[in-house]
């Protein structure tokens, strides 16, 4: 093998290329012809795992080669030497970032320094992003994974954004509607729908079916799925039978899909409404260890709901609120700011509660000013209320999306500002600028990464709000 | 997958190096990637010259694309750099090295998935735009259009190729029967005519006569297909007496006529459709007319070598039927996966049948599951055509084009030994309400992973692709 270089036709960068010392940390690689300098142990945060740290394993005298396009190596570099991309990256598409990070193995890296969650700003969010769906289905689910990948149901199908929202793929399922989809890893979920019996864990690359998950209730008809969640562990699923005379909550271990418990087994006989409302959310609230599941039902003498928080363990329920007067339309719960928030379906309003002070009595705190009620509107019905780090995002008639967020306020203030210190204080704002407004009423908000995802009626898409990235404009 | 790169990684590290300059600019590369575009490419033979590090190999070729096709083959993957050069650019250049194989492979659209479809390109002829019939060649993506008595080619970059004039006024049947040779069919002119795109010539022309009967005179012809050794063409004349003609393919001269008949009846009317299936070695024909009483029509297959009616069905048909008053209204066949599939008429069900079982009934009907599908009360009505592509099965209601897709089976599930059940397959519209707006579809065809849809009176031709790219769209 020849000498790695050697006479005149070297191009300048190779003129600065001195002898190394073999002990010395600097290393040299040669990339498509360009020669790099760098030291081990910037190459050492490429990972145990990546090509870049077992370069100078064996002791070669030779700067090694690498067969790859040097501009990208040197973005790669850039992006080891510092955390993020340079601004000259702007001249590549990500995804060429993309498949050259995945050879070097260090697409993690690249994903922490685009879509990290830590990087979400609430209220330097613009829309920016159109995803558009084939086909004619509305989106019916939508679910994201913590660094920004995002699966939406529309249909029978499922289409997966990754986590840079450049390439989709899609995949057919049996379901003929799906309904409830939650994202287990990037490439697998699982799917359910108020039509079709059974819970389906899917394979979102090839659009194989990995397992169904049934419940066997008394009546032995199908069981629809009203609501998925997860924690760590354990799969979560609402169950109800399709005669509708039945309902549960399932808990299934989340490596082996095999049961583990059943919480919430209600049997229905007679006109006890309360047991006839099967749970159509489910969130794990890991700071308490609970369950939440609540769950509402629309009848002639209004809207009535539960929420329940339920040991996993014991089955039993830690506590629980009835909604007789102005029931949620939404609700939410956000473990930051160790409260849960809904929209009364009646008034429209914006509710907290505190999860500390959770008591007998009516918890629910009003949240801004109490709104001109209009009689007998149900001026909240079909709003939707989501927090994601330590703001409440909802949405309202119209399209619009108000952002709640906690105002600090010292304890020892005074009250001449006409701030009720025994509350807490939160205040809103109108998410966009003037021409961000409006559009179809919001059918689902979601959040993954640094982004905010929203699907509204009748459109077959899905819009993306982000923030501007520093670095990069 | 990411192992895999590693090792990848690592073989190219200890590898035999190469020098290029192509036009003043260093290249190093590695001698196998130099050599990935198979041992006939000139960057191969390149690679077998003596290597000196003084002197590095000269090409004097523009370095820029240089660079972009040698991310290609590192690669095998097209950097976003080449969007600075048109398609035609990189092709020819791959060309010159000698890799159009690798720049083929790596811009061709992934499979074809009738759920995951959107308008790619809309070609339009530049005169007498309306398309009025097309062939989508020979499955590399480029296509023949037929319009007002001429023919556009457009490769499968989709870019013109050329037109020819024919004599024909309007061509209402094409099929592509050489690579360079297309065969005609005309509603207003008799005969079956060849001609040859790369000279723009006309090459010859089969007519139906038959010396017992003077009868049998300027007959027409409806449809067109071809096998490897042969061509089918259904002939029709004046007074509705229609066959089948087979010609053989490289001599043009007809060979044998298959299942003539008076054209007296629906049943005995000429055959709007042919298709070869290759398995079997049997041609299809299915003819469907649509009267005050609603759709009649058969569906035939003959054995091409004896010329017998292997199997036939007429709809509306007497006995068994479990579906009377419910006639198909378009068939085609599936030559993949060896099945017939119609659409019904007044239902708007799919019935699909087995070829290898076929019997008295064979049909097994698929029922609409999707309740986004919409109002069902206008189906049956209009015009439905079917077309099977991909083991997909497209139907064009009216504007409306829907796609039946089967659905994935368990992980380790036996697909193909289980029979057709309509649970297996689900509906769902391919296009957006918008798209349906724009005119009747008139024609479906697949071609590569492309799928072509022509529509009445409407210029030009759509274009629909799957695409691995979200297509997200930037409204900042």
């Amino acid at each position: 093998m020849p000498p790695p270089f050697s006479g005149s036709t070297c191009s300048s960068s190779d003129l600065i290329h001195p002898p190394l010392n073999p002990e010395s940390n600097i290393v040299a690689i040669n990339v498509g012809g360009h020669f790099f300098q760098t030291t081990k142990q910037t190459l050492a945060l490429a990972g145990s795992k990546s090509l870049l740290s077992t370069l100078f394993d064996s002791s070669q005298s030779d700067v090694p080669f690498i067969d790859r396009d040097p501009d990208l190596f040197s973005l790669i570099l850039s992006l080891l030497r510092t955390g993020y991309l340079p601004s000259k990256a702007k001249a590549f598409d990500l995804q060429d970032l993309i498949s050259e990070s995945q050879f070097y193995g260090i697409e993690s890296l690249l994903i922490n320094s685009l879509s990290n969650p830590s990087q979400f700003e609430a209220f330097n969010l613009e829309k920016s992003l159109i995803l558009p769906l084939n086909g004619r289905d509305p989106p019916a689910a939508i679910t994201t994974t913590p660094f920004g990948s995002v699966h939406v149901a529309h249909g029978g199908k499922i289409t997966s954004f990754d986590w840079s929202l450049q390439r989709k793929t899609t995949i057919l399922t049996q379901f003929s509607a799906i309904d409830s989809l939650l994202a287990l890893s990037p490439s697998v979920a699982a799917a359910g729908a108020t039509d079709f019996s059974g819970l389906q864990v899917l394979d979102l690359d090839i659009g194989h079916v990995r397992t169904i998950l049934n419940w066997e209730n008394v009546t032995r008809s199908s069981s629809t799925v009203q609501a998925i969640g997860a924690s760590s562990q354990f799969l979560f699923t609402s169950f109800e039978s399709g005669r509708r005379n039945s309902n549960s909550i399932m808990i299934y271990d989340l490596q082996t899909f095999s049961p583990v418990n059943e919480i919430g087994h209600n049997e229905i006989f007679g006109a006890d409404i309360d047991s006839a409302i099967p749970a159509t959310m489910l969130n794990w609230v890991a700071g308490y260890n609970l369950l939440m599941a609540s769950g509402s039902h629309s009848g002639p003498s209004g809207v009535q709901g539960n929420i329940k928080f339920w040991d996993i363990r014991t089955g039993n329920i830690a506590w629980e609120l009835k909604e007789k007067v102005d029931c949620f339309s939404d609700m939410t719960i956000s473990e930051n700011l160790s409260a849960i928030f809904k929209i009364g379906v009646s008034s429209g309003e914006v509710y907290s509660a505190d999860l500390r002070k959770l008591g007998d009595g009516n918890p629910w705190i009003l949240l801004g000013d109490r709104m001109k009620v209009v009689n007998g509107k149900r001026a909240g019905a079909g709003g939707k209320i989501e927090s994601y780090g330590n703001q409440v995002f909802c949405s309202r008639e119209g399209g619009t999306i108000e952002l709640w967020s906690e105002v600090a306020v010292e304890n020892g203030g005074s009250k001449e500002g006409g701030l009720r210190l025994e509350e807490r204080v939160f205040r809103k704002n109108v998410m966009g600028r003037v021409k961000d407004l409006g559009g179809g009423r919001v059918t689902k908000l979601a959040f993954g990464g640094n982004k905010m995802f929203v699907t509204r009626k009748d459109q077959q898409s899905v819009e993306v709000w982000q923030s501007t990235n520093k670095r990069s404009s | 997958m990411e192992d895999e790169n590693i090792q990848l990684a690592n073989r190219t590290l200890n590898q035999e190096r190469i020098k290029l300059n192509v036009g003043g600019k260093l290249f190093e590369t590695t001698v196998s990637t130099i050599r990935s575009g198979g041992p006939e490419s000139l960057l191969y033979a390149l690679s077998n010259r003596p290597r000196d590090d003084r002197n590095p190999i000269f090409i004097d070729r523009d370095p820029e694309i240089f660079s972009v096709l040698l991310s290609l083959l590192r690669t095998n993957r097209l950097p976003s750099s080449a969007r600075r050069f048109s398609k035609q650019e990189l092709f020819d250049e791959a060309i010159f090295y000698g890799i159009e194989a690798n720049l083929k492979s790596a811009i061709s659209p992934p499979s074809f998935d009738g759920i995951d479809a959107s308008i790619v390109a809309n070609i339009r002829p530049t005169s007498d735009g309306v398309v009025s019939a097309f062939t989508a060649g020979d499955g590399d993506g480029s296509i023949w259009l037929a319009h007002g008595g001429q023919i556009s080619c457009y490769d499968r970059n989709l870019i013109h190729d050329r037109t020819i004039r024919t004599h024909l006024e309007e061509i209402t049947s094409i099929r592509r029967v050489w690579p360079e040779i297309a065969a005609l069919g005309s509603d207003a002119t008799s005969g079956l005519h060849y001609y040859n795109f790369s000279s723009g010539r006309h090459i010859g022309s089969s007519n139906w006569s038959d010396p017992n009967d003077p009868r049998i005179y300027k007959a027409r012809v409806t449809a067109i297909a071809d096998s490897p050794t042969s061509i089918f063409a259904a002939f029709e004349c004046a007074h509705r007496e229609n066959s089948v003609l087979v010609i053989d393919q490289s001599t043009l001269q007809i060979t044998s006529e298959l299942g003539r008949q008076l054209g007296s009846s629906a049943k005995s009317t000429v055959a709007g459709k042919l298709a070869w299936i290759p398995e079997t070695s049997v041609l299809f024909g299915s003819s469907v007319t649509c009267g005050a009483f609603g759709y009649s029509g058969y569906v035939r297959l003959w054995d091409s070598r004896s010329g017998d009616v292997v199997w036939e069905t007429n709809e509306p048909g007497s006995g068994r039927s479990s579906r009377f008053g419910d006639s198909f209204a378009d068939v085609d066949v599936d030559v993949e996966s060896m099945k017939l599939f119609k659409i019904c008429s007044k239902s708007g069900d799919l019935g699909v049948a087995d070829i290898r079982k076929l019997g008295d009934d064979p049909w097994v009907y698929l029922k609409d599951k999707n309740p986004g599908m919409g109002n069902t009360g206008r189906r049956g009505s209009g015009n439905i055509k079917i077309h099977c592509f991909r083991k997909q099965v497209l139907v064009g209601r009216e504007g409306e084009l829907e796609v039946w897709s089967r659905v994935e089976e368990r992980e380790n599930g036996v697909e193909e030994s289980k029979d057709i059940g309509e649970d297996f397959y689900r509906r769902n519209y391919v296009d957006k309400a918008e798209d349906s707006e724009r005119g009747i579809i008139k024609e479906i065809e697949g071609g590569g992973d492309r799928l072509f849809v022509s529509r009445e009176n409407v210029e030009g031709i759509e274009v629909w692709e799957t695409s691995k790219s979200s297509g997200a769209v930037s409204i900042l």
